[in-house]
């Protein structure tokens, strides 16, 4: 009988103690896309009028760095454009100044971790572009940027920056975005653009009036 | 776990029925105590239903009942449970200019433990239902997964737990039976700060499960 009943409790205790806390399904959470933006809350949005996008995509993979212009990119960076048009925001091109400026980057893979400031997301060696006219500039954040602790998952990051008010030698990021998830499901471009967008709607402060 | 299960179950019938042909034909036997191992599905209530609307399956309840005169028994319950569902997308606004819009996941992790009074009507039968009140607490783990993020709060409580249920033997003179309850369960456990507020959650339960007769 003894023994019996030790079975039995043995069991149960076995039984309950191998039960995961977490359920199973919750695991899945990382395949799904998910959208982080920050803006910087002492920022009047309508300031600003007009707005540049670097025309092509910074992609990051481990300490390698390269551009991107095929379809896709130029997809994110038209999708990008459109939403700040929908704010109100006048595209500007050539030489022409802009008010605002926005770069893309893709980042596939890193084991840098650690945001710096002054240096642009934490990698060393990786500046952001000066295709707006404001070469050797680096990014300043008036707020602690949204980032996360690493970036293997497949991440989208979009910058908006003040090319109208410049601090010294610093751009300051009046706004940021991030789309990751993109390695760890089955993702269409669609999917992606609909981020851009999911972006922008989360952000209702980023919007200006024409006069 | 459908194998543990699956083995006990034949294991305690295989064994009820060889002890029931050695036992001579009578009326039964008067239990002196019993332990189960019961299978646990939960329907969370009232405001908890709005947190964690679906019933679930994943819950497991040991107990043990000692007899203290003819029908009366007291003894302990010690459990695990889980409640969880997928809200999808999402958007959460923060007030420092942050906002995150990913997939929302719901989930209450429960770990009950009680003493447990009860009543036996026909304890030497081999149907013998009851009526019987649990009083204890219970460890709560309320998580929302936001995609990467898992922001929880812990919380003990104090818990009532009113359960009708009947202890089915496998045979007359069989140690080994099956156990079906019922119960409704209240408790001083809450949720707050986790986009949801809910006070003094409740729930039901369906308990079936095996048991094993000590004479």
């Amino acid at each position: 009988m003894k023994t019996k009943l030790l079975t039995i409790l043995a069991i149960g205790m076995i039984a309950m103690t191998s039960c995961s806390k977490y359920p199973p399904s919750s695991g899945r959470l990382t395949e799904d896309l998910a959208v982080y933006t920050k803006y910087d809350v002492t920022a009047n949005f309508s300031d600003y009028k007009t707005f540049k996008v670097v025309p092509y995509v910074s992609y990051i993979n481990g300490k390698d760095s390269t551009t991107l212009t095929d379809a896709n990119a130029m997809a994110l960076l038209n999708e990008v454009s459109k939403n700040m048009v929908s704010r109100g925001y006048t595209a500007v091109t050539g030489a022409t100044k802009a008010d605002l400026g926005l770069n893309v980057t893709a980042i596939k893979n890193t084991t840098t971790t650690v945001y710096s400031p002054g240096w642009y997301w934490g990698y060393p060696g990786y500046y952001p572009p000066s295709w707006w006219g404001y070469p050797g500039y680096g990014y300043g954040y008036p707020y602690y940027p949204t980032y996360i602790s690493s970036y293997s998952t497949g991440t989208v990051l979009i910058d908006l920056v003040d090319l109208k008010k410049p601090v010294g030698n610093t751009v300051m990021v009046r706004w940021n975005a991030y789309i990751r998830g993109l390695l760890t499901g089955s993702h269409s471009q669609a999917d992606v653009l609909k981020c851009v967008d999911q972006a922008f709607i989360q952000t209702p402060a980023l919007v200006t009036t024409q006069k | 776990m459908k194998k543990i299960i699956l083995f006990l179950a034949v294991f305690m019938l295989i064994t009820g029925m060889v002890q029931s042909q050695e036992k001579p034909a009578s009326l039964g036997f008067r239990p002196s105590s019993y332990y189960t191992f019961s299978w646990n599905t939960t329907f969370t209530m009232g405001d908890f239903n709005k947190w964690v609307g679906n019933a679930s399956p994943a819950g497991f309840d040991l107990g043990g009942r000692y007899f203290i005169n003819h029908g009366l028994v007291a003894g302990f319950n010690l459990g695990w449970q889980r409640v969880s569902q997928s809200y999808g997308y999402q958007t959460y606004h923060g007030t420092d200019g942050t906002a995150i819009t990913a997939t929302n996941y719901r989930f209450t992790w429960m770990v009950p433990f009680q003493g447990v009074i009860a009543y036996h009507l026909m304890s030497d039968k081999m149907v013998s239902p009851y009526l019987g009140l649990g009083i204890g607490g219970d460890y709560m783990e309320h998580h929302l997964l936001v995609q990467e993020y898992d922001l929880y709060a812990t919380r003990w409580d104090f818990s009532l737990t009113p359960e009708i249920g009947a202890l089915l033997k496998f045979g007359f003179f069989s140690q080994w039976g099956a156990l079906v309850a019922f119960n409704y369960k209240w408790t001083t456990n809450q949720i707050e700060g986790l986009d949801h507020t809910s006070k003094n959650l409740q729930m039901c339960n369906l308990k079936i499960g095996l048991s094993y007769i000590i004479r």
